[in-house]
Parts: structure tokens; sequence; C-alpha cells
């Protein structure tokens, strides 16, 4: 509805008429001009926005193209010498070929994103339409949870797992998110639950719903936005979460993508610079994808469904 | 009500749960690795398998991959798990580890952390395994033990030492120095010399204050030390204070770039580096960095000694033990465990894959054995520190527990030097003071 | 944060008083985040909290000290300036990023072409935060003979390494937080998209313009994502670590400037060998967050909407 080659489109194709009615059509046709330069502006703006926003990305493809010694040596946008060799070398520079670490991110992150789904929004549920006792304290600790920073919790953490024996498992990274110890995700969803009318689930309830099916009918797919939120947020991060997946898994068999790229570099004597951007490049497209296509379910809320 | 009873019910039981765990938590936070040594755990008989952990970057993990598996060929009953990252994540997975219990059976140590480790019982005494250390270089023996202890085997030797870049001098028509006998005073001139001759963005040499390695040095050809081989801080204030006075005086006379950029150049390690990237004359590396250092730069970069070395009392150069092997005082398995560790110094098989990766071989026997599949890079290391063999007076005294701030305070106090916030006098004080703070626990 | 509890509770009164006994619903919802919270969380939780009053240094076990880790930050002038240097850091860039993130989701709202392309280019950057390569990218674009100085240069500006001098190396690090706002930008998006439609139609109808319907329906509908990412960032940001530890190369250089508070206790904890200390500092962290978040609920009931 935008398009640019609209108004004068519409111009040419005009029969001759009378002057009243060609001074209201010059009026449209000017409000069409105007709003397809403003768009234009917009385009323009956005797009000039996302170069400095892309810039990054550019210029890591720019440098995992470059022969590793060139990298720093000539760190501009525009590589004058291109080698594709990053990419079959680090491929297999490790001790497995990288299709390894990618599969085994892969379950760890699909595990974390059914296990926050699931448990989040149970929980979520429950904090934002059910009435009981100490609801206020239990928000707040939930709340609590998340306030510690990793660092000093990771320890007794790994002592625990240690003690279960799922060290070099891939429980201690997808349980705690069966389990909805992300309390980030309860709070966003208890948040969007809240911005769903009341009325809805009154009227269910008089057609004599249960809460367990208010929850499965009404708000799961009106929340499908904070559901879609929620999936890619916890993909992404549980995609690039280094310091869990270093501690947790210990065998070269299980490592993850982000302990794989981090073993390219070595601050005490050679890194692969070369490989590292090209292999972080690779694991790049899995997230990328996932949000190019997941983002669409970010905007089909209770504005897009049936329910008005 | 019935709700509210069951409620309490299972919140009680809950709240028992999530005492449990604190409990289960606790008891074991270090209990593991009581002080003690090899005693406290029942050696069980191979069929076994070890863990073996390491830092670095992808070709050590390849390379250390083939020797466990040329081990495994020979050994057929013990397996060897690898267990490898990034220097970072090392050391923060090895203390928690340890913390659990599960400390690695054989682990890579280094100079800042051993002391550490050592005295607070994670590493076996190697002593009592059956290791041969006959073939290794007696001056570096030292350098893994604590209180004649010994707790960590060296895996080969480094030198602190300036690379030059050929290419750099010649542009500037400054000829190399002679490394023998050249003092402070004509590394500051070479320095200015070859900013000089060579024009707008590049330099003579990039600044040393960083690694307390170089300050060492200085210390050394003083007749001093940094550490003490009691552990305490062995440097005078006077010569930390000549030590940034040094290179504060490169900066005015333009031998060395501005603060902002060595900043940026010292955190784009040796392949970013000045001489990495072919705008600077000189910088400070370990030797075992020159290879990373030619291949960014596509020349043939020099390895040479200190200045001072004739200027004063003695010399100061050294050999640093790269990095040691370690067991654990806990493991199961303590003969497998020897026996790799064994293996690692010295079999052929190993020397032949690792090469100069860990440093030049401890063991004096394999630097003969590898010498002929040496890079051009890695045979000017280990004829540069054949050389130094009849210079170096004595060992460095391994550094003290605490000793793993020392890289965090040198970075600290450089910094204000060269932006110039506190004098070199001032650093001196703050230096002493904070390592001093550190060691004492 | 009761306020909010109670408000719902409040004005929901009269339809809730069919609900008496949504206790036991509740317990059925919360069953997999209590067990989380029991058997996962509490547990290394309450673990910190103990080892903050003892000397442990992870290698042996630690022994009771009381209240010296305490006493002793008191006394530690690099705790201070890690306190400044976070203050000073979240306080400017959540601000910012939140107003980028919102000002991109409005803007991205509307229904434009390649929408989906721009939304995910937008978000691109959030995906690479924590990566190596961002240190060497800030370089390239911060540094002394970076992309920065060389267009300041064009205009005759002489700039300086922005990313290695210490009176503008925290500047560096909040334009990368701020950089980063993809993930509140998705979090309004979807916000936006809850918005009920028949809100905005019945408007029309009573003849409201656009700009009306802005601040008497977005704005309004929205607050209860603005306050969840203005809660959420702010605890985000207190604890930063990743983009602080890759860009100044782990230390919180140059020259304790970029020091932030989760850095230093990372350091503490793990290179200092110094874990009590770090439990400590955590604790002290948390009361810090923890008073920041009540103030921020009880300043809700001002400004935050909830239509339920």
């Amino acid at each position: 509805m935008t398009d640019l080659a609209t108004p004068s489109k519409v111009t040419f194709a005009e029969p001759p008429s009378s002057p009243d009615r060609r001074v209201r059509r010059t009026g449209t046709a000017a409000r069409r001009v105007r709003s397809a330069v403003t768009s234009a502006l917009k385009h323009a703006g956005l797009v000039l926005f996302g170069f400095v926003m892309l810039y990054p990305l550019l210029w890591m493809l720019a440098s995992s193209i470059k022969p590793n010694a060139l990298i720093f040596r000539e760190p501009g946008l525009i590589p004058s010498d291109v080698d594709l060799s990053n990419y079959t070398d680090g491929w297999s520079a490790l001790l497995h070929p990288f299709s390894r670490y990618l599969i085994n991110s892969a379950i760890v992150v699909l595990g974390c994103v059914l296990g926050n789904l699931v448990s989040c929004s149970l929980a979520a549920y429950a904090f934002a339409r059910l009435r009981f006792r100490g609801r206020n304290f239990w928000f707040a600790i939930m709340l609590m949870t998340i306030m510690l920073p990793i660092h000093v919790i990771i320890v007794p953490q790994y002592v625990m797992f240690s003690r279960l024996e799922w060290i070099n498992t891939f429980l201690p990274l997808i349980v705690p998110k069966l389990l909805a110890t992300d309390a980030f995700f309860i709070f966003l969803m208890v948040q969007f639950f809240r911005g769903i009318p009341r009325e809805l689930d009154e009227a269910a309830r008089i057609d004599g719903a249960g809460h367990v099916r208010i929850y499965w009918q009404i708000m799961m797919p009106l929340a499908l936005p904070a559901l879609a939120t929620t999936a890619i947020f916890t993909f992404i991060w549980a995609w690039n979460d280094f310091f869990s997946q270093l501690i947790f898994l210990t065998k070269p068999d299980m490592y993850t993508v982000p302990i794989a790229l981090r073993t390219f570099v070595d601050s005490t004597g050679e890194s692969s610079w070369g490989a590292l951007f090209a292999m972080s490049i690779v694991s790049l497209i899995p997230v990328f994808l996932v949000f190019l296509f997941g983002q669409k379910y970010l905007v089909k809320g209770i504005a897009t469904t049936g329910i008005k | 009500m019935r709700t509210s009873i069951t409620q309490r019910g299972r919140r009680g039981a809950a709240v028992a749960a999530g005492a449990a765990a604190t409990a289960l938590i606790l008891s074991a936070c270090g209990g593991d690795s009581g002080v003690g040594g090899t005693g406290d755990v029942e050696a069980q008989e191979c069929p076994c398998e070890i863990r073996f952990s390491w830092w670095g970057s992808d070709e050590r993990h390849a390379a250390t991959q083939e020797i466990i598996d040329a081990f495994e060929a020979e050994n057929p009953d013990i397996t060897v798990v690898p267990d490898f990252t990034d220097w970072d994540g090392y050391w923060n997975k090895l203390s928690t580890t340890v913390a659990a219990g599960d400390t690695p059976d054989v682990m890579t140590q280094e100079e800042r952390y051993v002391s550490d480790y050592a005295t607070r019982g994670v590493l076996a005494d190697l002593g009592e395994l059956d290791i041969d250390t006959t073939k290794i270089d007696q001056s570096i023996l030292a350098g893994g033990q604590i209180d004649g202890t010994q707790y960590a085997l060296p895996t080969g030797i480094n030198a602190y030492a300036i690379v030059a870049n050929p290419a750099v001098f010649e542009e500037a028509g400054v000829e190399i120095p002679d490394d023998t006998s050249w003092t402070w005073e004509e590394y500051v001139d070479v320095a200015n010399k070859v900013s000089e001759g060579a024009g707008e963005g590049v330099w003579g040499t990039q600044d040393y204050g960083f690694n307390e390695a170089g300050l060492n040095i200085l210390a050394r050809q003083k007749g001093e030390s940094l550490w003490t081989p009691e552990g305490e801080l062995g440097v005078s204030e006077e010569t930390v204070a000549e030590f940034f006075q040094t290179s504060l005086d490169l900066m005015s006379g333009g031998g060395q770039p501005d603060a902002t950029r060595t900043i940026e150049y010292q955190h784009a390690g040796p392949e970013g580096s000045l001489v990495g990237t072919n705008v600077g004359g000189m910088a400070s590396f370990w030797s075992n960095q020159l290879g990373a250092l030619s291949e960014a730069s596509g020349e043939d970069i020099q390895l040479l000694r200190y200045p001072g070395e004739t200027e004063f009392e003695r010399t100061g150069m050294y050999y640093k033990p790269a990095m040691f092997y370690s067991v654990s005082a806990t493991t199961e398995y303590p003969d497998a465990a020897a026996k790799f560790v064994d293996f690692l110094l010295n079999s052929e098989e190993a020397a032949r894959i690792n090469l100069t990766d860990r440093g030049l071989p401890a063991n004096t026997d394999m630097r003969e054995v590898i010498a002929d599949d040496l890079t051009d890079a890695d045979k000017q290391v280990a004829d540069f520190m054949a050389d130094l063999g009849d210079e170096i007076v004595d060992a460095s005294p391994v550094p003290p527990n605490g000793s793993a701030e020392m890289q965090d305070i040198m970075e600290r106090v450089n910094t204000e030097v060269i932006f110039e916030r506190i004098t070199p006098e001032e650093a001196a004080t703050m230096f002493m003071e904070e390592v001093n703070a550190a060691i004492a626990g | 944060m009761s306020s909010v509890i109670q408000e719902v509770a409040s004005t929901r009164r009269a339809a809730s008083e069919r609900r008496k006994g949504d206790g036991r619903m509740a317990a059925l919802f919360l069953a997999p985040w209590f067990a989380g919270l029991f058997l996962i969380t509490a547990g290394p939780m309450a673990a910190s909290l103990y080892l903050s009053f003892t000397d442990y240094d992870l290698l042996t076990a630690p022994a009771w000290v009381g209240f010296d880790n305490y006493v002793r930050m008191f006394e530690d002038p690099r705790l201070l300036t890690s306190l400044q240097v976070t203050f000073t850091y979240v306080f400017v860039s959540v601000p910012l990023q939140l107003a980028a993130a919102l000002a991109l989701a409005l803007v991205l709202d509307k229904g434009m072409r390649g929408l989906a392309l721009y939304r995910s280019v937008y978000y691109l950057p959030s995906l690479l935060g924590g990566s190596v390569a961002i240190a060497i990218l800030w370089r390239q674009i911060f540094g002394a003979d970076g992309l920065v100085n060389q267009v300041l240069a064009l205009v005759g500006i002489e700039g300086t390494g922005w990313v290695s001098h210490p009176d503008h190396a925290l500047n560096t690090l909040i334009i990368l937080n701020v950089w980063t706002f993809g993930a509140p930008m998705v979090i309004f998006l979807a916000g936006l998209r809850q918005i009920p439609r028949m809100y905005y139609e019945a408007a029309s109808i009573d003849g409201a313009g656009p700009i009306r319907q802005f601040w008497s329906i977005t704005v309004p509908m929205l607050t209860p994502i603005v306050f969840f990412n203005l809660v959420l960032q702010l605890i985000n940001a207190f604890q930063n670590f990743t983009q602080a530890f890759v860009v100044s190369g782990g230390n919180g250089g140059p020259a304790d400037s970029t020091l932030l508070y989760t850095l230093y206790l990372y350091r503490k904890g793990f290179a200092d060998l110094d874990m009590g200390y770090a439990s400590a500092m955590a604790w002290f962290l948390l009361l810090i967050i923890g008073g920041m978040t009540l103030v921020n609920f009880l300043a809700s009931k001002y400004w935050v909407h909830y239509d339920d």
C-alpha cells in the first residue's frame, strides 16, 4: 500500500475530465505522492540505520573470508584477498566436525524452549489469574531468584549436579527450565496475561470452563506473542550461553557451539581468528533463521485472532 | 481450610527438600580436597578412565588428542578423556570442579596458580609417583617445587624476550642492535630512531609495562628478583620506578605510541600487536609466541635478549616453565596418571606431535628429537634458548599464593602511568602496596 | 511489589467472590515452579548466602568468619569504584536503550514492506552481543584509528582512542548496551500487538484521531510492558558481565574504568580465589537490585495501567 509507483501510474491512466474533478484528483495524487515520499524517507532512514546495526555482521563476514594474517593488518570491510579456507578449516579444526557442536546446541536449546514454554506459562497463569495465600510473597521470591549473579551460584550448582551425576549430560541445562527456574519468562508472561481482558475468562467460566481449560483454550492462544517472545529469547540465550555450558559439559563430544567457539582463541598463545569468525557466522545462521521465521508469531496476538 | 492445611504440608516438605539440598551442597564444597596429599584415596587398578585438562586454541587441542591416541594405543587399559577450553574458562572450570571434588586426574598448571593449588592440597606429590625426571633440565625442575616437594613438572621452557621486526627496522634505516651488549639507554634510543625513521603510524617499540616478566628481568639484572624464594616481593621500589620511567621516556621520545594506542595494541594479542601488523620495530613477548608473530606479520621476526644484560650486576634473562603437568591428590588412578605424565614428558611420540607448543621441551633429549621437525621460527627459538643456557644465573623462584593478581595489578598501575595520572615513583609505591596485599591473602 | 497484586485483588474482588478455592489450583499450576525453586534454585542460593560468611578459596573447605567479608567490602576502594562505574552504566544505558527500543518498535509496528527483515536486522546486534569478536570489532570502531575517528577527521575533529581511554571507555560500553536494544524492542512489539483492536475501533467511532488514540490507548495499554522492560533491563544491567568482560579483555580496564560490579565479583571469585568475598558481594548486589525493584513496583501504582 506504500508502493512508490502507484501515484504516477494513476495519473497516466487518468482520462480527461472536468476541471472540478481534476482538482479533486490532483489533491488525492498529491497526498499519495506525499505519503510515498514519507514512506521512501522512512525506508531510507531504516535502511541507513540498518546498516549501522549490520556493520558488525558485515565486518565479521568480511573478516571470515580473509586469510588469518590479514585480519589485523587490513581491518577494513573490503577484503583484498578472499580465502574460504577459514570455513573448511574451522569446520574440522576441533576434535569433532562442527556439526556435532551444532547438534548438541540444538538439543539443549530445544529442551530449554519446550521447558520454558510449558513451565513458565503455568506459573504465570497462577500469578496472573489465581487468588491464593502468599501470592505476593512467592512473587517476590520469584523475582529474587534472578537477582543473584550466576557466578556465585554456579559452584554450588555444580556440586549439586555432580552429586546427582548429571555432569557432562544435558540435564543440568534442561531440567531447570522444565521446572520454571527462568523467572524472567514467568514475569514476562504474567505481564502479558494481565493484558488479556478478564471478560474473556469470565465468559468462559459462565460456560462452565475450569482453570485448566481457560489456561489452555483462552490464555495460551491469546498470549501467542508472549509465547513467541519466550521461545525466541530462550532459543537465543541458550544458544549463546557460554558460562553454564562450559562448567557442566566436560567431554568434547558433548560440547556446544559457544564452548567450541571459545576454543579457537587462546590469549596466551596462538589464536585462529579467521576460523572463529567463520564458525561464528555459521552458528549465527540458525539463530537468525529462527528469528526471521519466528518473529511473525510475535505479531499474531489478540489483535489478529478472531476475538475482538 | 482443607486447602491451606495441605498447602502447609506441601510447603513444609518443599522447605525440607531445599534445606536438604543446601546441606548436601555445603558438605561437599571443597570437602573432597582436604589437605593431605595422595594418601587419603585408595588407589584403584586399571582398566580405567582418567581425565586430562588443558587450555589453548584449536591447534593445541588437535595435537593433544593425537598424543592421547598414541598413549592409548600403547596402554589399551587406560582411557584418557580430554577436557579443554580457553585460558579464562580453564581456570574457573578447574576451580569449580576442584570445589566439587571432581578434580581432573591430570591437569595443566601455570606458574601463577601452582602455589595456590599445591599448598591447598589439590596436587599430588609427584616424587611419590613413578615418573622419570632424570632427563628434565634440572634448573627448571625447581620451578615445580614448593617447599621441596615436586607438585608440578614443567612441560617446557619459554623466555621473555624482545622481538624485532627486520622489515620495519629496514624501512626506518636503523640497524638491529647487538643484543648481547645493548643497554637500556640504547633500547630507548633505538626505539626513538625507528619511530623517527619510519614515519607516521610506525613506532619503535610496544610498551612492556603490562607484564611483570620484564620487571623481573630488570630486577634480576640488579641483583634483586620479583619474588624471593620465601615467597615475598623481592624487587625494590627504586627498580619498579625505573621500570615505569623507561616507558614514559619512550612515550615522550616518540619511540612508543600514545597511551590509548598502547592499550589497544596490548589487547590485540600477538596477532594484532605492533610487530605482528608490521607497524612496530620491537615488542616484548614470550619466546613461544614467535611463531604467531611471524605468521601474522609475514616477516622473519627475530628474538633479542632484553637490554641491560651486561649493564648491571648480572644477567636477568631466565627460563620460565611454560606450563606444568600436575596430578590430582585425590585421583583414584595415580599410577595411570603417572604413566600418562611420563608419556607426555619422555616419549618421542608425544614430543614429535607437541613440538614447541608447550614451550621448548623440558626434557633435553626431546629437544634433539624434534630439532629437525621445527619450523624456521621454532628453530630460532631453540637456538636462542640454547645460547641463553650459559648466561642464565639461576631460576626465578615460584611465585607465591595470590600472585595470580599480579597481572591485574601490573595492568592497572601501568595504565595510570602511561596516562600520566601518577608518577613512576607513585606507581612504584602503589605497586608494592597492592602486591603485598595480594600475597598476604 | 505487593501493590501490583493488591491492585488486582481489589479491583476484581467482586468477580473473584466465586473463586475462593484457588489455592489448590494454584498449587497445581505452580507445582513445576515450586519444585524448581526448592530442588534447584534454593539450595545453591542458600549455599552462596552461607559461603558469604566464610573464607572460601574453592580449593579447601570454607571456614566461618562471620561478617568479615561484609566488613571488608566497606574498606575496599575498588569495590567503591565498581559501584560508581555500575551505577553510571545502569542509569545512563537503560533509559537510552529502552527509548531506542520503544521508538523502533513504534516505527516497525506499522504495516509496511520488509518489516520482518528490518525487525530481524535490528535484532542482529543482540545476537552478537557477547561474542569474542566484539572485542576486536569495538576496537576497530572506537579505537584511536577506528571508524569513528575517521569520520570525525572528515569534519576536522581529532578524536582519541575512545575504547582505551579511561575517561571514555565506559561510554563505549554504554553504546554497546544501547546498540543491543533488540530484546526490549521485541517485547515492545509483542506488547503493541496485544492491544485489542476493538479499543481503537471504538475510539475511531468516537472520532478520536491517531494522536489521541496513541496517548489514550497505546500508551496506557503498553505501560505493563514498559514496566516489565524497565524492571528487567535494570536487573540485567546491574548484572551485566559478558560485554564488559569481552571488551576490556577480562579485567575492567583501562584503569578500572569499566569495572562493572559483576566483573569485579567474578575476578574476586575465580581469578583471586576469594569466593567467600564474591558471595558477599553478590548478596550485597541482591540488596541493591531488590531495593531498586521494590521502588519500581511501588512507583508503578501511579503509572502502570492494568486492564484486568
